[in-house]
């Protein structure tokens, strides 16, 4: 083993990497190495239904597992898998602890190197990145990455407690605020700042309710008229019950393998051409701007600079609107309109399938798919690989769909992860 | 002779040697504490003022129902019930509660005071008034562990003085609150050296239903109907969020002038955390 100028190491092979790498260093020493990077497709996906679950943690992980194995082209075994990642926050279900080592044990995958990865609604956006990371380290060959939550098994009181548990406990809870209410402070000042409204809000939840109406994975699958939308219950002012995700139980799964085993398992891969990620001061108030979110700012632009595309190339996106304002100041973070537009975008129907510039939530997004946290990063994911392979359900597909992202947010922006798809492999 | 007005949400009459406060709302012909108030909270804005005033309080003598501790962590004034090796010579100011929502700060342990009686009074909605005390007594009691944020002893102590009588840290010329513990390039900083002005300016805000609040507020919440809080910027520049107190008939806007009072925040396991909460400047 020998030690990197920058502190990385690899062995003596050179095969083996600290994760910490930076894409763009890693690539260096590869090239000086004369090795070739690793590239990553996704080969299989599933997920189960999204909404009020009879099944628990084992059952649903079973069934999106399932779904998974099933969507691959051949025959997968799981004891094939190298490493597993499961996102969790673990809000209900009861095990709290080893989560993803009962999920594995009853899914096929016993033995298995797992763990859990905790980073709020992020998590799995976060075990992706883990799992892409573990195959282009040269570590391992086929990963699963996957998330859970169980939600609706907790009374009222319960839920409330996490539901507010990934915010700044010291500071901002004991100011009262679950992230309805930091999404309502943020949304109340992009009005101010941005003469954005409330009824831009309302087009993006008319638009995801229209999107996941015919999204059999679904929690909430119906459409919602404008006047509707416009006059729902006070959540959190301004912001009503249609500007809010459900909170829904929910499992997804990913299968993803190293280019040199993918044609083992597929003619047809959806390449997984790069992972971003970023960070951010957890409390609202210790930011410069509450206006927009850094970590996707961060994230996205590492995540486009390592595809070699940017925003005008994406085709379609599976955007973390765990409330219509987080979809209105992401399409701004991610370049699809320019800083304080997002409303004017929602406003202009941009985001609507097959009808603007590029398609926002076309799964329905958090706002009608549903929203269990640690799901629904490889959820969005889930979503991009059927739609890039032309596998929807009628009538859902985004037509010519060539490249596709996700964008998975932690709490309020404290953590974001970014991943591009593509039809094709980075050029 | 005394002077009367209102001071941090509370009716004060002051004379020379000696200040009087009241709670402004009143139940039953007498005066009681608003939703988020009690001698404590009182209290300490009695010091506040009597500290604007230009007295050097050196150590105060409270009644057991005042917490010491977050007296000293508002005010940095000490007394013998939070410190028992106190010099009990250097105690220069006694509180003395009335029998309702009245306290005495005196530098005379008379027992009898004349003041003149303060003005602003509200009558208090009887049913509020009952079921916001059914709530903390609830709250307050040493069976209740709430679902909520579990904020520990060690960790409410540890930014006591911060939340409290906002305690801010000094580095590269800048103020920062609440308090850090490294900068971006991982230096340490330094402990709290200052503190920002009681003047913040409203941001942005909202009002959360009962079924959105936190669920340590929820036995309060919905007798409040809902809760409302403040995104403000301090003077200085460093922003916080904080609840409006005693539940002000108040709708915010940006651009709004604040100032803060301390209230209590909510109660577990028998301890109640205070903290500071924004008080609207109502023309």
């Amino acid at each position: 083993m020998f030690v990197a100028g920058n502190g990385a190491f690899l062995d003596s092979t050179g095969a083996s990497f600290g994760l910490r790498l930076k894409n763009d260093r890693l690539n260096q020493m590869l090239v000086l190495l004369g090795h070739v990077m690793v590239d990553v497709a996704v080969i299989g996906a599933g997920q189960t239904k999204y909404g009020n679950h009879q099944l628990g943690l084992k059952g649903m992980w079973a069934e999106a597992a399932e779904n998974a194995f099933a969507s691959v082209d051949q025959d997968f075994d799981p004891r094939q898998v190298d490493e597993a990642f499961i996102g969790s926050v673990a809000f209900g279900g009861g095990q709290l602890g080893n989560t993803a080592a009962l999920l594995t044990e009853h899914s096929g995958m016993e033995g298995v190197p797992v763990r859990r990865v905790e980073n709020a609604c992020a998590s799995s956006g976060f075990a992706l990145r883990d799992a892409w990371m573990a195959i282009k380290s040269g570590q391992a060959d086929v990963v699963v990455a996957g998330g859970i939550e169980k939600m609706n098994d907790l009374s009222p009181e319960r839920k409330r407690f996490w539901l507010g548990v990934s915010g700044d406990t010291e500071w901002e809870r004991l100011a009262g605020l679950t992230f309805p209410g930091t999404y309502a402070l943020m949304a109340r000042r992009h009005f101010h700042e941005h003469q954005s409204t409330h009824d831009d809000l309302v087009h993006i939840s008319v638009k995801n309710h229209m999107h996941g109406f015919e999204n059999q994975h679904a929690h909430l699958r119906k459409q919602v008229s404008f006047e509707k939308a416009a006059s729902g219950f006070m959540v959190a002012d301004p912001l009503t019950l249609y500007d809010c995700c459900p909170t829904s139980d929910g499992a997804s799964c990913v299968i993803l393998a190293a280019d040199h085993v993918v044609r083992q398992f597929t003619d047809d891969p959806v390449w997984l051409r790069s992972s971003g990620a970023g960070s951010d001061r957890l409390a609202l108030h210790d930011r410069p701007s509450i206006t927009q979110l850094v970590a996707t700012q961060k994230a996205s632009k590492s995540a486009y600079s390592a595809a070699g595309i940017t925003a005008n190339d994406v085709d379609l996106a599976e955007v973390h609107d765990c409330f219509t304002v987080a979809e209105m100041i992401a399409t701004e973070d991610l370049g699809f309109t320019e800083s304080g537009q997002g409303g004017m975008f929602a406003r202009d129907g941009q985001g609507i399938r097959n009808e603007g510039s590029v398609c926002i939530n076309p799964s329905g997004g958090l706002k009608s798919k549903g929203h269990p946290l640690g799901a629904t990063g490889t959820g969005q994911a889930v979503e991009v690989f059927k739609q890039l392979r032309g596998s929807v359900e009628s009538g859902r597909q985004v037509r010519d769909a060539q490249i596709g992202i996700t964008h998975n947010v932690g709490g309020s922006g404290a953590t974001c992860a970014v991943h591009v798809f593509g039809r094709d492999r980075n050029e | 002779m005394s002077d009367s007005a209102q001071w941090k949400g509370y009716l004060i009459s002051y004379s020379n040697d000696s200040l009087l406060l009241q709670s402004p709302y009143i139940y039953s012909d007498s005066p009681v504490y608003g939703p988020d108030s009690d001698s404590t909270t009182m209290t300490v804005a009695g010091i506040q003022y009597l500290q604007t005033q230009g007295h050097q309080i050196s150590a105060i003598r409270l009644p057991d129902s005042v917490d010491a501790r977050v007296v000293f962590m508002s005010t940095s004034v000490d007394s013998p019930q939070r410190n028992e090796e106190l010099d009990s010579a250097t105690v220069d100011w006694h509180v003395i509660e009335g029998d309702e929502a009245t306290l005495v700060l005196s530098q005379s342990d008379a027992e009898h005071f004349e003041f003149e009686e303060p003005t602003g009074t509200e009558l208090i909605d009887a049913d509020l008034f009952n079921d916001m005390n059914a709530a903390w007594e609830l709250e307050c009691s040493k069976q209740h562990v709430s679902q909520g944020a579990y904020v520990s002893q060690s960790q409410y102590l540890e930014g006591g003085a911060a939340r409290l009588s906002l305690a801010s840290q000094k580095f590269d010329g800048q103020i920062i609150w609440p308090p850090r513990q490294m900068d971006s390039f991982g230096n340490r900083l330094p402990p709290e050296e200052g503190l920002l002005s009681d003047a913040a300016t409203v941001e942005s805000w909202t009002k959360l239903s009962a079924a959105g609040a936190p669920s340590e507020f929820s036995l309060r919440a919905p007798i409040l109907g809902g809760i409302q809080t403040l995104l403000v910027k301090f003077v200085e520049g460093p922003r916080g969020v904080f609840l409006v107190c005693d539940d002000v008939d108040y709708s915010p806007n940006i651009g709004d002038k604040i100032e803060f009072g301390v209230r209590r925040i909510y109660a577990q396991e028998g301890l109640i955390r205070y903290g500071l909460k924004a008080i609207p400047f109502i023309v």
